[in-house]
């Protein structure tokens, strides 16, 4: 009972934080790019010492508290409140199967005044998830940031303003389109490692050495990809736009109710970045910090705690680079990539996958080492055969000016 | 109650309270001041012109049903997904049943291509609704 319950105390207290600093570290990234200087005054209250900025975020927390909490008069109540609310409990909830580090030595126990001796024989290390056991990990995961889009739509529709809709309206449509090529990325992962259990991800990329980003160069392009538009980053933000729909389906909510609101963004954001570290590059992982749970040391438990959160802190730095250096889809165009290039190029990526593996599997009694290295290629032929192929095809597919051969201004007998 | 799935169940709980929580500080804390200009709708300044409440393109209909059939299509490729490289999974069932039935040895291999087969001829199908999709112009917006 108390383990989960610290493991959870540590994680709410660490991803709030997390969100709150990452915000900062947000506005320097756009300082950075655009040239200029950034938030670098709030320190230290009623001093003049400035820290850097690094007093920001208490500051707007503080400024978010002390808001108005304002229901205006057209909104459906009851939704419109549950919609933050809903939003970020599971944005919140979805890191109950993520590791957010590998594991502790079973010596931790003695902190909390059980005997040394007793530990050693009977306890095991002290997983850093909060679940260690659900198989269903990815589904559970899945499960949840589907919630995501109801919180979004209904946030939308119970608003009851035109611009909130149509946020509420294209988020949806958004959010549903790119879950499937994040569900074949996925489950060319699951495929290759057997099994839903991120841990276990991570630990079979440990055993082997080898990452899935080397061996389904293909599959990390789509999940990446699939995951900015999830987290409805910069190149995929239409759920907002704040030029186009001031704000989409927020523009009516202030105070707390926004605050939970942007807070729930800033995580979604953080679970696919730890998502594309735990599936693709390794999670804990790096060379020389591999072995088995029950040996793990003081020393290398604290490392693989640095390397997972330096990994998933660079994935970070890498979305919020992204955002200050694209332009936004328009909606069309959007829809387009994820049904005619992501969709295709996921299922690509899950047959070579599997064939990739179940040649391995056949050959690996004759050919032993080299199956790797056949694979490893193969993979990369494939990855580069689908950039050529969408490069070659997707003028055609993005043409959207009005075509001579089709009268566009009849109604269009194909719908 | 001793599930692997409580933490996870309490960490949805803790997540509920602490969101509850945030609301309730805010609502606590924050002055309230209503007014009846404050309270429209804000649509840039202009007054609204009727309510959000309107008929909204088919389209996003047809994407929602597109989704759910690819979706659910996905979803019974997990358990193969899982199943296919695991040491509990396929090729121990099919060298259970073999065993039991008293089959010849060695097709394990023979029954994993034909899976592998069927699998792929699943994923060919979904394609295929694909292709039917994309030509009859349900991802085509203008």
């Amino acid at each position: 009972m108390l383990e989960p319950l610290i493991k959870i105390a540590v994680l709410l207290g660490g991803l709030m934080t997390a969100a709150a600093y990452f915000v900062l570290l947000e506005r320097w990234i756009a300082a950075w790019v655009q040239d200029r200087l950034g938030p670098n005054r709030v320190g230290v209250p009623l001093t003049r010492i400035r820290l850097f900025g690094l007093g920001q975020p208490m500051a707007d927390g503080g400024k978010f508290i002390l808001k108005e909490e304002f229901m205006p008069a057209h909104v459906d109540k009851r939704l419109f409140l549950l919609a933050p609310i809903s939003i970020l409990a599971a944005a919140l909830a979805v890191f109950a199967v993520i590791p957010f580090g590998s594991v502790l030595p079973a010596s931790v126990y003695t902190l909390f005044g059980q005997d040394a001796a007793t530990v050693a024989s009977t306890e095991g290390p002290v997983p850093l998830v909060v679940a260690p056991g659900v198989d269903v990990g990815l589904l559970y995961v899945f499960a949840l940031s589907s919630i995501a889009v109801y919180g979004v739509i209904v946030g939308g529709w119970a608003s009851n303003n035109k611009y909130s809709f149509l946020g509420g309206l294209r988020s949806s449509a958004q959010l549903i389109s790119y879950e499937l090529p994040l569900g074949l990325a996925i489950l060319s992962v699951v495929l290759a490692s057997g099994s839903m259990n991120l841990d276990e991800i991570v630990h079979r990329q440990a055993d082997s050495g080898v990452w899935f980003i080397f061996t389904q160069p293909l599959g990390f392009v789509v999940f990446v990809i699939a995951a900015f538009a999830e987290a409805a980053r910069l190149p995929f933000d239409l759920p907002e736009c704040e030029q186009e729909l001031i704000g989409g389906y927020h523009t009516e909510y202030t105070g707390m109710k926004l605050l939970l609101f942007l807070v729930a963004e800033f995580l979604h954001m953080i679970t696919a970045a730890f998502l594309i570290v735990l599936l693709f590059l390794g999670g804990w992982h790096i060379w020389g910090l591999a072995g088995p749970d029950e040996q793990v040391t003081w020393v290398g438990a604290v490392g693989r705690l640095i390397v997972l959160h330096l990994k998933v802190t660079g994935v970070i730095v890498f979305f919020m680079v992204v955002r200050w250096s694209w332009p936004r889809f328009r909606f069309d165009q959007l829809m387009a990539l994820a049904w005619k290039v992501m969709l295709p190029l996921g299922m690509i990526n899950l047959v070579a996958v599997a064939i990739f593996e179940e040649l391995s599997l056949a050959l690996q009694s004759q050919l032993g080492g080299w199956t790797l290295a056949i694979s490893l290629l193969g993979s990369w032929l494939v990855c580069l055969g689908a950039w050529f192929g969408v490069a070659y095809a997707t003028p055609m597919i993005g043409d959207n000016r009005v075509r001579k051969d089709i009268h566009t201004y009849e109604v269009d007998p194909q719908i | 109650m001793d599930s692997a799935f409580y933490p996870a169940f309490l960490f949805v709980g803790c997540a509920l309270g602490l969101a509850c929580l945030m609301y309730g500080m805010g609502r606590v804390m924050g002055p309230r001041r209503a007014g009846r200009v404050k309270e429209m709708p804000y649509e840039s300044g202009m007054d609204p012109i009727n309510d959000a409440r309107r008929r909204f393109d088919v389209r996003f209909h047809l994407v929602a049903i597109a989704f759910l059939l690819f979706d659910v299509e996905l979803l019974f490729l997990y358990p193969w997904a899982v199943a296919s490289r695991n040491p509990e999974g396929i090729d121990r069932a099919v060298a259970a049943t073999q065993t039991a039935a008293g089959a010849m040895r060695g097709a394990t291999d023979f029954s994993r291509l034909l899976v592998f087969g069927e699998v792929m001829v699943f994923i060919a199908l979904l394609a295929l609704g694909l292709v039917y999709a994309w030509r009859k112009g349900v991802f085509q917006w203008r």
